[in-house]
């Protein structure tokens, strides 16, 4: 019973709290993505209707973070992530490029 | 794969019960007429309290590893841990069987572990006027000097093997501390590009940036968040519950950054930088 004990636990903490790995952004046109959104503008509506749903955070705040990704050639991505504020308005928006030192999918 | 492994940890040390009762640490006995016994519990410990030989091993691995950070100091910080808790009026001992030494807790939560042979002796436990579980503790090791909304890469190096050394994230029972240790030792959690050691800003964080000379990379979306994979249900187990808006994974175990680099946050709450994206 004793050994039974530790092997018991070592199989609950294995096994326990699986999560699957994120989802990707969904990859959308740069180009398009930088003329239809302007923080302090647009609404998650008007994002779901042009880009359709992407991997999307949402905090206790009520705040919401969403990823999208662009195409940036030689498989790599660059993300346009945004931030929505409570009432689902984009208030901040930012870019990230590919690094030479990313990891390729 | 660490982090699930860590937050079982807690997730399971959290649903064991205790498989001894508590140790007393402090009691007045006070014999009573005939053969009954008045007994006053003035204080106990939780099976889940910080160790402090665990806590000084993490400020003797601070010393040793100074060299990380020269300039910098060790303070330990209080966080939030779970919904609705008080940080407010913290106050903090060390207890042992035969011996408190109070801690003061300065308004920002932290504080420094005096050294105490008894406490060490009496393998003390470091309690807190607060439900044990209710909080998470770090080390915070900062160089003086930085530009505000900056952290240096070598202090949060520092943090994670002080952190780790000193118990202070996994968490779990005692019960499982061999299994805990044998999984999530200093080394393997911070130099481990899967060790996953979270780090939280003093704001909700919407973009961290790196700077080392010329170098300048933006952290990935999935180093913010806590990887942006925790299921709601699965927040609990997590020390990032009430903090996820202000987590991030550093890059400490990539030595192509030196310690000198430059961690900069841009915060939810800030205007739009300009030229920005």
């Amino acid at each position: 019973m004793k050994t039974a004990a530790p092997l018991l636990a070592a199989a609950l903490v294995l096994g326990g709290c699986a999560t699957s790995a994120p989802e990707p952004g969904k990859v959308v046109a740069e180009d398009r993505f930088s003329q239809l959104v302007v923080p302090g503008r647009t609404t998650r509506a008007e994002l779901l209707a042009a880009f359709g749903p992407t991997q999307t955070i949402r905090f206790d705040s009520g705040v919401e973070t969403w990823l999208y990704e662009a195409e940036a050639g030689a498989g790599r991505h660059t993300e346009l992530v945004l931030l929505l504020d409570r009432a689902g308005v984009v208030q901040k928006m930012r870019r990230r490029p590919p690094y030479p030192t990313d990891p390729k999918r | 794969m660490r982090r699930l492994i860590v937050c079982s940890l807690l997730a399971l040390s959290c649903a064991w019960p205790a498989v001894s009762p508590a140790r007393q640490a402090a009691q007045e006995v006070t014999p009573a007429p005939g053969k009954v016994q008045s007994i006053t519990i003035t204080s106990t410990r939780d099976p889940v309290d910080k160790s402090y030989r665990k806590m000084i091993k993490g400020m003797e691995r601070f010393e040793r590893e100074h060299a990380l950070a020269p300039e910098a100091t060790l303070r330990f910080h209080l966080l939030p841990r779970t919904p609705g808790v008080n940080m407010h009026g913290i106050s903090l001992r060390v207890l042992g069987d035969h011996i408190a030494v109070p801690v003061q807790v300065t308004e920002d939560n932290t504080f420094v572990l005096p050294r105490n042979e008894q406490a060490l002796r009496e393998d003390a436990a470091v309690v807190a006027n607060r439900k044990t579980t209710s909080m998470t503790w770090r080390a915070q090791v900062i160089t003086p000097g930085l530009p505000a909304g900056t952290r240096r890469l070598g202090d949060l190096r520092l943090e994670c093997l002080v952190g780790m050394e000193a118990g202070l994230v996994s968490n779990s029972s005692p019960m499982f501390s061999w299994l805990s240790n044998a999984l999530t030792s200093p080394e393997q959690v911070c130099n481990s590009p899967n060790g996953n050691f979270l780090f939280f800003t003093e704001r909700p964080v919407f973009s961290v940036t790196l700077r080392a000379g010329e170098r300048t990379e933006i952290l990935p979306f999935r180093m913010l968040y806590a990887g942006g994979e925790l299921p709601r249900e699965e927040l609990p187990f997590c020390d990032c519950q009430v903090l996820l808006d202000r987590t991030y994974y550093a890059p400490i175990w990539d030595h192509g950054w030196p310690d000198d680099t430059l961690v900069s946050f841009e915060y939810m709450d800030e205007p739009q930088p300009e030229g920005q994206p």
